[in-house]
């Protein structure tokens, strides 16, 4: 058993820890607060884009294009370049919030060497990591996860799609999280760009309506349909007037959509990322309670032990004491 | 007397407007184009610049909005999403004309084409939130 002293300082460094990670919770409490607000705000915002987009996807007309992926030379590319978007927090200490996505992009990369891919990490953590692990990370992209701003996102946007128009990469990505309530979080994969053209959407709502088995759930939507884009479908297909025509219409929704976008997935991150973190440390302040119980249980454990052993010691002493007295005693007698 | 509408306007910070609507002006990449209702459906894009809307009470309302996308649906609402929507009386004439001054200023560098974009952009802007204000941007 630990001596007192020991134990004392122990209970003093875990207090000073549980003073952080109370801060650090109060902290995040307050930003949350914030972030759910602003949440709250761009939702509407977030959903009509993806719904407006899915169903203009579904009257536009069939058409080639660089943004539909489906141009002769498009179709000759034995290699898709892929852009992968991982929105992870700057900052650790939020739980599992930081490794679900890093995980997430790591199941969708494969192999690290590989040479058909390109990462755009939003926030250090995530850049940290990746870099470190030698993953191909576009070192040009450097954003900050903090406090999400449409100006941001708009860089970003022009940023992809600049390299998407010079072809460099040929799809993309966004790897995000998604908060479903205080508790749960989820990580969602979306494919930013290159849109579906008309006749792929109708095959897949084909296969959904025939009720083909589904290989990828909910969260993940690489080659099957969302629920706004089937929602779409559903409503109706036929091609409607596009003004001013469906070329410059396409021009702008890409740039609106990508926008619309990153700048819904930005919020939905900060908020989870807060909320991830605010949970973290409620949970830290909660353990760091239970160890201390136990801990000033111990210490009054060893504390009355001590003082027992002396208290024995002492009488000990004493008995010793008054024999050798009485010895004495009867020796002079 | 024209039959109302359903007008929705989604803006990034919330839902700016959601109600009848008689007659909607909104900037088009050639002019601007009026919808009233039983317009046929369509989808387009919508310029940086101000729209117009009249509420069945007769009252036409102005409001400064970014780019952003316009839907007309089959029951004749109509959906707006753009990036931002201000109300003229709330737009902050001082920081728009900052902006303004910030996005000459980055035009005067020299600027990669993206840059340039946005800069643009964000010059447009700046702008049309100044005339919607009913201040004239002092270049």
């Amino acid at each position: 058993m630990a001596n007192a002293k020991e134990i004392q300082n122990r209970i003093n460094s875990i207090q000073d820890t549980m003073k952080i990670t109370r801060a650090m919770y109060m902290m995040s409490s307050m930003k949350l607060r914030k972030a759910k607000k602003k949440l709250e705000d761009t939702l509407p915002f977030f959903e009509g884009t993806q719904r407006a987009i899915a169903e203009t996807m579904a009257h536009f007309p069939d058409m080639q294009h660089i943004f539909f992926d489906n141009r002769a030379k498009d179709q000759s590319e034995t290699k898709k370049r892929k852009g992968y978007v991982i929105m992870t927090g700057d900052k650790g200490m939020a739980g599992a919030y930081n490794h679900n996505a890093i995980k997430e992009a790591m199941s969708l990369v494969g192999n690290p060497k590989d040479e058909d891919y390109t990462l755009f990490v939003v926030g250090e953590v995530g850049r940290a990591f990746f870099i470190n692990q030698g993953y191909h990370v576009d070192e040009n992209f450097r954003y900050s996860a903090n406090n999400p701003s449409m100006h941001r996102a708009r860089v970003i946007t022009e940023y992809l799609v600049e390299l998407y128009k010079r072809e460099e990469i040929d799809e993309i990505y966004i790897v995000y999280t998604k908060m479903l309530n205080s508790i749960a979080e989820e990580t969602n994969v979306e494919r930013l760009l290159p849109f579906k053209p008309h006749s792929s959407m109708q095959a897949e709502f084909e296969k959904k309506l025939a009720g083909v088995e589904k290989s990828e759930d909910d969260a993940h939507h690489i080659t099957t349909l969302n629920s706004y884009e089937a929602e779409a479908m559903e409503s109706g297909d036929d091609w409607v007037p596009f003004y001013p025509s469906p070329k410059r219409v396409l021009e702008r929704l890409v740039y609106n959509f990508v926008t619309g976008f990153t700048y819904g997935a930005l919020v939905e991150c900060t908020a989870s990322e807060e909320n991830a973190r605010m949970m973290a440390m409620q949970s830290a302040t909660d353990n760091a309670e239970a160890i201390l119980r136990e801990l000033s249980i111990e210490y009054n454990r060893v504390r009355q032990a001590a003082i027992t052993q002396e208290i024995t010691e002492v009488i000990g002493g004493a008995k010793a004491l008054k024999k050798k007295k009485e010895k004495k005693k009867q020796q002079a007698r | 007397m024209a039959s109302a509408y359903n007008l929705k306007i989604i803006a990034c910070n919330g839902v700016f407007f959601d109600g009848d609507c008689e007659s909607l002006i909104f900037p088009g990449t050639d002019g601007q184009i009026e919808i009233m209702n039983h317009h046929e459906t369509m989808t387009g894009v919508i310029e940086i610049g101000e729209i117009k809307y009249k509420t069945p009470d007769q009252e036409w309302h102005r409001a400064v909005i970014s780019d952003g996308l316009l839907t007309v649906y089959k029951d004749g609402s109509v959906k707006l999403i753009v990036y931002s929507c201000e109300k003229p009386e709330n737009i902050d004439t001082f920081r728009a004309q900052e902006a303004l001054e910030r996005a000459q200023e980055q035009l005067r560098q020299k600027q990669s084409i993206q840059e340039y974009h946005i800069s643009t952009a964000n010059m447009a802007r700046a702008m049309a939130r100044l005339k919607g204000a009913g201040k004239s941007p002092n270049l």
